[in-house]
């Protein structure tokens, strides 16, 4: 929807600092949201997303301090003279950490808290809380202890309470960074039907591009405090090079179609957003070509592999070589209740890179605990390089194992990323001279600030200083738990570069990945997890081909996979298998026809 | 993970008392455990707060708070032994006086920290504050200063734990035995723990006052507390129970 009425937020030559001395965390942002439009905002870490979000809603100037120019009108008012108060009346928000932003333990109480304070009439206020936990689809949670819940369940809750003050605009930062990818497209249809049906302004911030664009009806992209792009998600994933300039991921399918377009088997411009897009475009573009569907022999031999920079190479395992984690009839339940695991056979051999997928709470966490001491199997054995974990302490194992923990806050301690990641070393009982030696060499390679205190670092940078002292003790087992969770595109590659070349240096990584494309990408085997139970393992490929069995663990697979199984079923048996863009884009290729200079006048030129 | 003092769902009298009831009869039996000068009115009133803990539901939280008293109590009874000094002799350094002031000190010390703990189980904190506001005139923000900071318990216990976890998985050496090095091994670790308390304090202020927090009045509160029959009832008791504890 296009609406032409006076923007509900303007912004004009907004810029902002946090301090006299830092650097503008915004540099001159005009720009008007329309109502009831759908925005999405994507980018960089550190490209002043999130404080562009303070500024919509309020918190900057109002709670943060620093230095702000330029003037932000909300419904034609200036938000500096406006108090905070009177500002979320219109605009409400959903902060990052969705723990802090919960003022009561009790879901009605959380509710009540808004409306008593608004002075919502009291006979109204049963109905409003009704209606806003049936609007987000949680009226079953009414009277749950909010400590009981789950991630999802969680953000529901903080977005209910923001709805029951029935704000025109909702402002939402990174609402779906801690959930599962099903979870995720869950928060997203709440938001597509509160700005349907109520014609409620959404702005979010997300790093998942691809889930972003099937909803939003218009995206900016900001760097380096401005805004770098803006437009229709189409437009927006047209500029291809841009994005990958600033360091924003496009989706796979995007990708696919602006590969296609620069061969010329497609009209630049209109890049798709979805697999259906993909699906049909590439069932033209091939319908148009010479061969058709259907000749099954003459195509795979046409479709040369390329091989994309993100194939997972295959490492070929010494034969025969002990797998260094073996996991025998393992069994572990939680006193409380809670993600148990029933029975775990596993083995994972040096120089291997294993994912294991599955939905939250289904144990693939306790599995990584599992592995690096934390918890003990109450029965089965669990054996890291020979021993079994139940005859050494826990900081016994850590010289095989270390862990990438989700929160790099946790495991950081020390006051420089020297010690911090000579730290690791010196546990391990190597003398402080040849740690803090070995410690530069890494922070060096990493190009990191070595004098710095890790936690006046960005978030990103705060995950690399702890990757830095995972990979500086070269541990025997690399253990990561949602190592990618709160990085942009950028960061998210070079930690799972890092982590490749670990492997390749003979390393065993085990990996818990809500992200599968970065699964699909990095991983060469699969172990599937479901309700504690692994229900299937192999090859990563052949994994997620296996629909069934996607579907059986509530999987989502990734895009690619999902486009090339459909379009092994409805435009050539030549499609089945792809896991790469490459694939994709190289089997149209060849099913197209190679380059026709008629049909394709610019593709020639460019030969 | 259970709180000792989280919420036990109920629908007992006790549940039902007003808050501001429940809060005067724990402040009751504090007060009539420090007037109380014999045995037995101070078992009684321990045994009078362990009997309402079963009947309303909570009495295994009040037992596991209990075997943390223990070894509290009996370092409080050693002490007492060690520094009284008048009094019979019976055994090495013990003397009669000691032992009956020190055996009255520990149980003064579980009858004082039981019967709060038991309404906190019986209240729900927001019920509890938002009562405190309506009929004591307690300025909310301290109200919600007060639930805010017991909502965090388990929320920084949780971090805490994510923290040990994550150096124990470094190597530090957490699962030792000596408590003393464990004590000096977890200092650093506050750091980490500061910064992020810090950070969700701030962000939690924020949030709360993007609702509204500046707004809020006495008046507020969509549930009312009135005082009713019960409520009367168990103000009696109150009197009895100090007027029992200065007799006593």
């Amino acid at each position: 929807m296009q609406p032409t009425e006076q923007p509900i937020i303007e912004m004009r030559d907004v810029a902002f600092s946090y301090g006299e001395d830092a650097d503008r965390a915004l540099d001159g942002i005009t720009l008007t949201i329309a109502p009831g439009s759908f925005t999405g905002i994507i980018g960089p870490s550190g490209a002043g997303k999130s404080t562009l979000a303070a500024v919509l809603a309020g918190a900057i100037p109002h709670h943060f301090t620093g230095q702000l120019f330029g003037a932000t009108l909300v419904e034609g008012q200036d938000t500096c003279e406006l108090t905070l108060t009177d500002i979320s009346r219109i605009v409400g928000s959903v902060n990052q950490d969705i723990d802090a932003q919960m003022v009561a333990s009790v879901v009605e109480d959380e509710l009540l808290f808004g409306l008593e304070n608004f002075g919502v009439a009291h006979e109204r206020i049963d109905e409003t809380i009704a209606a806003a936990l049936d609007a987000v689809g949680i009226a079953d949670l009414r009277d749950r202890e909010i400590a009981t819940l789950s991630g999802g369940q969680k953000q529901k809750v903080a977005i209910a309470a923001i709805l029951a003050l029935a704000p025109r605009v909702l402002v939402l930062d990174e609402p779906t960074a801690a959930l599962d990818p099903v979870s995720s497209r869950m928060v997203f249809d709440v938001l597509r039907d509160l700005n349907r049906d109520r014609g409620i302004t959404v702005i979010v911030i997300e790093q998942k591009v691809a889930l972003l664009s099937e909803f939003c009806d218009r995206l900016l992209v900001m760097n380096e405090g401005r805004v770098a792009l803006e437009g229709t998600p189409h437009e927006v994933f047209a500029h291809a090079a841009e994005l990958r300039a600033i360091g924003v991921d496009s989706p796979r399918v995007a990708r696919i179609s602006n590969s296609l377009a620069r061969r010329g088997l497609y009209p630049a411009g209109t890049p798709c957003l979805n697999v259906a897009e993909a699906a049909s475009l590439i069932a033209r573009t091939v319908g148009t070509g010479a061969p058709q569907a259907g000749e099954p022999g003459s195509v795979p031999a046409a479709a040369p592999r390329t091989g994309s920079p993100h194939a997972p190479a295959p490492r070929p395992h010494a034969e025969g070589a002990e797998p260094v984690v073996r996991f025998s009839g393992v069994t572990f339940a939680y006193p409380g209740g809670g993600a148990s695991v029933n029975n775990l056979d596993l083995a994972v051999y040096p120089g291997e890179l294993v994912g294991i997928v599955g939905q939250n709470g289904t144990g693939k966490t306790t599995a990584t605990k599992l592995v690096n001491g934390l918890l003990r199997p109450s029965s089965g054995s669990v054996r890291i390089a020979g021993v079994d974990t139940r005859d050494v302490p826990v900081s016994e194992i850590a010289r095989h194992v270390a862990t990438l923990f989700q929160n790099p806050d946790h495991q950081l301690c020390k006051n420089t990323v020297r010690d911090e990641v000579a730290f690791g070393l010196e546990l391990q009982g190597v003398p402080r001279a040849e740690a803090v030696c070995r410690a530069e060499r890494v922070i060096e390679r990493f190009g990191l600030p070595a004098d710095e205190a890790p936690f006046s670092l960005s978030r990103g940078q705060r995950q690399m200083v702890a990757l830095a002292s995972v990979v500086v003790t070269e541990p025997a087992v690399i253990v990561l738990d949602e190592p990618t969770s709160g990085l942009d595109y950028r960061e998210c590659m070079t930690v799972m570069e890092t982590v490749r070349e670990m492997a390749e240096q003979g390393s065993a990584v085990i990996m818990v990945c809500h992200d599968m494309e970065v699964v699909s990408d990095f991983a060469e085997r699969l172990v599937v997890m479901a309700d504690g139970c692994i229900l299937a393992r192999g090859a990563t490929a052949d994994v997620f081909a296996d629909a069934a069995l996607m579907a059986r663990a509530r999987v989502t697979p990734p895009q690619v996979v999902e486009l090339s199984a459909r379009l092994a079923q409805e435009v050539s048996p030549a499609f089945a298998h792809e896991t790469e863009v490459s694939g994709i884009v190289d089997t149209t290729v060849a099913l197209a026809g190679s380059p026709a200079p008629t049909a394709d006048p610019e593709e020639a030129l460019r030969a | 993970m259970l709180n000792v003092i989280d919420y036990v769902p109920g629908d007992t009298i006790l549940h039902r008392l007003n808050p501001v009831t429940k809060l005067t009869l724990a402040a009751s039996i504090i007060a009539a455990t420090f007037l109380a000068d014999g045995y037995a009115a101070l078992i009684g009133l321990l045994l009078l707060t362990l009997l309402l803990g079963a009947y309303a539901g909570s009495a295994s939280r009040l037992f596991s708070l209990v075997k943390v008293l223990v070894p509290v109590s009996a370092l409080m009874l050693v002490l007492q032994l060690a520094f009284v000094r008048h009094g019979e002799v019976l055994w090495l350094f013990i003397t009669t006086d000691g032992l009956v002031s020190g055996t009255k000190a520990c149980l003064r010390l579980v009858g004082v920290a039981l019967p709060l703990v038991l309404m906190l189980t019986v209240t729900k904190t927001t019920d509890l504050a938002n009562a405190c506001v309506e009929k004591l005139h307690v300025p909310y923000p301290l109200a919600f200063t007060f639930t805010t900071a017991l909502r965090f318990v388990p929320v920084f216990t949780q971090e805490m734990n994510a923290i040990m976890e994550a150096q124990t998985a470094r190597g530090v050496a957490f699962d030792t035995k000596n408590p003393l090095k464990k004590l000096m091994l977890m200092l650093p670790v506050c750091v980490p723990l500061l910064v992020t308390s810090v950070g969700k304090t701030d962000a939690t202020a924020l949030a709360a006052e993007q609702r509204g927090f500046y707004l809020r009045t006495r008046a507020s509160s969509y549930r009312r507390y009135p005082f009713c029959a019960r409520d009367a009832a168990a103000a009696l008791v109150c009197v009895a129970l100090i007027a029992g504890g200065i007799a006593l």
